[in-house]
């Protein structure tokens, strides 16, 4: 060994010393951020939870008064109290949309499949919408289907998805569009299920294909932004399809409406 | 005599709402903030309707309808009220023999209907 070795292996060791503790010191934020990210999330729970007795109470009162329980209102009134009722509903759903999701991000979301019928449910969503798209002037179909067999799958989170999606195509379509829904099947033994949501809507760019999906994002987040929400309908719906081994994406074009599409393995029971 | 509805909630919020839509329906309402008040207010057996919140303060709501059954006391029909609808607790509810679960809240037309739907 000669002289200009020497120092080498003190320097080494030292290098070492410098790497463990930093090594340390990341673990330690690591697990500094999950306890932070995860007090965040308890807070939104609980927060999301504690909103809803009082805004449950305001829809009863107003829903008492609307009804004329408490007197016969006359028509400007009864409309009045009826914004009551509108507007809380809507930030109930609002809520209930954090909660959903705080669920899913703190695993708390398990599947309870069953055997159903999709163009059922498919249909069953198309007329829950239907007075919302009437008001649009939209139309909703459904344009095939109807030989499909019977899916296993978690009923009311498909229904949530599919009804994710619809409500999104009646909100970014203007008067007088087309949303349509279309089922088949692909794969070599055609194991799996193709759900398409399209509209004639304003449509999304490239750019963004990856990121509506992705929690709290929304393509217009400004305050100022024309169509409000909590950004988290997608990111939910994913999370759903995903629990069920399937998969979710969009293809679009601004200004020429947009597909939604996920899939669903078929034949293949899960717990 | 008129039905009555035992309503076993914390919220004095939504107690409140409840009792003005129940009266004003015709019910005479008693309500219980907690599991022992609930199980002290029952215990008389003269409720025919009791609308169980789960998360009271001293314990869960179903420990109400458990131990009014034991007595042999239960109300003719019990609907246990959630805010979230999951299947897990929907079991839970259905099993310690509630009639029902609704998800708060429900709009008050609906609402009636099961209590009707109940007494009938």
């Amino acid at each position: 060994m000669s002289m200009s070795d020497q120092p080498e292996p003190a320097a080494q060791k030292k290098r070492l010393k410098a790497l463990e503790t930093q090594a340390k010191e990341a673990q330690r934020a690591i697990a500094e951020l999950n306890s932070r990210d995860a007090l965040k999330t308890q807070f939104l729970s609980n927060i999301s939870h504690d909103l809803r007795t009082p805004l449950a109470a305001i829809i009863t009162h107003a829903e008492i008064l609307r009804e004329g329980m408490l007197g016969e209102l006359n028509a400007k009134q009864r409309d009045s109290v009826s914004g009551i009722v509108n507007g809380g509903q809507q930030l109930l759903d609002m809520i209930d949309e954090i909660l959903t999701y705080v669920r899913g991000e703190s695993d708390q979301i398990t599947l309870s499949p069953m055997e159903f019928s999709i163009t059922e449910l498919v249909d069953q969503v198309r007329m829950l919408n239907q007075p919302l798209a009437a008001k649009k002037k939209l139309t909703i179909e459904r344009l095939d289907g109807d030989e499909l067999p019977s899916v296993h799958a978690d009923r009311d989170k498909l229904k949530h998805v599919l009804g994710n999606l619809i409500g999104n195509a009646i909100k970014f379509t203007s008067d007088g569009g087309r949303i349509w829904i279309s089922l088949s099947r692909r794969g070599k033994n055609a194991e799996e299920l193709v759900v398409e949501v399209g509209d004639t809507g304003r449509g999304i760019s490239r750019n963004n294909f990856e990121l509506i999906f992705r929690e709290f994002a929304q393509v217009d987040a400004s305050p100022s932004r024309p169509h409000h929400g909590t950004g988290l309908g997608l990111a939910i719906a994913r999370k759903f399809v995903e629990l069920h081994g399937g998969s979710i994406w969009v293809e679009s074009e601004l200004g020429k409406g947009s597909r939604f599409f996920f899939t669903l393995p078929l034949n293949t029971p899960r717990d | 005599m008129a039905a009555r509805i035992l309503i076993v909630e914390d919220s004095t919020l939504v107690t409140d709402a409840f009792t003005v839509l129940f009266r004003q329906a015709g019910y005479d309402v008693e309500i219980a903030a907690s599991v022992a008040e609930a199980i002290e207010l029952g215990s008389a057996g003269t409720v025919d309707i009791m609308l169980l919140d789960l998360s009271l303060p001293d314990g869960s709501g179903l420990e109400v309808l458990e131990t009014l059954r034991a007595r042999g006391r239960a109300p003719h029909a019990t609907l246990a009220m959630t805010g979230h609808d999951d299947s897990k607790t929907r079991q839970a509810c259905l099993d310690a023999g509630c009639a029902d679960v609704l998800v708060k809240p429900l709009p008050i037309g609906e609402l009636l209907r099961q209590i009707e739907r109940r007494l009938a």
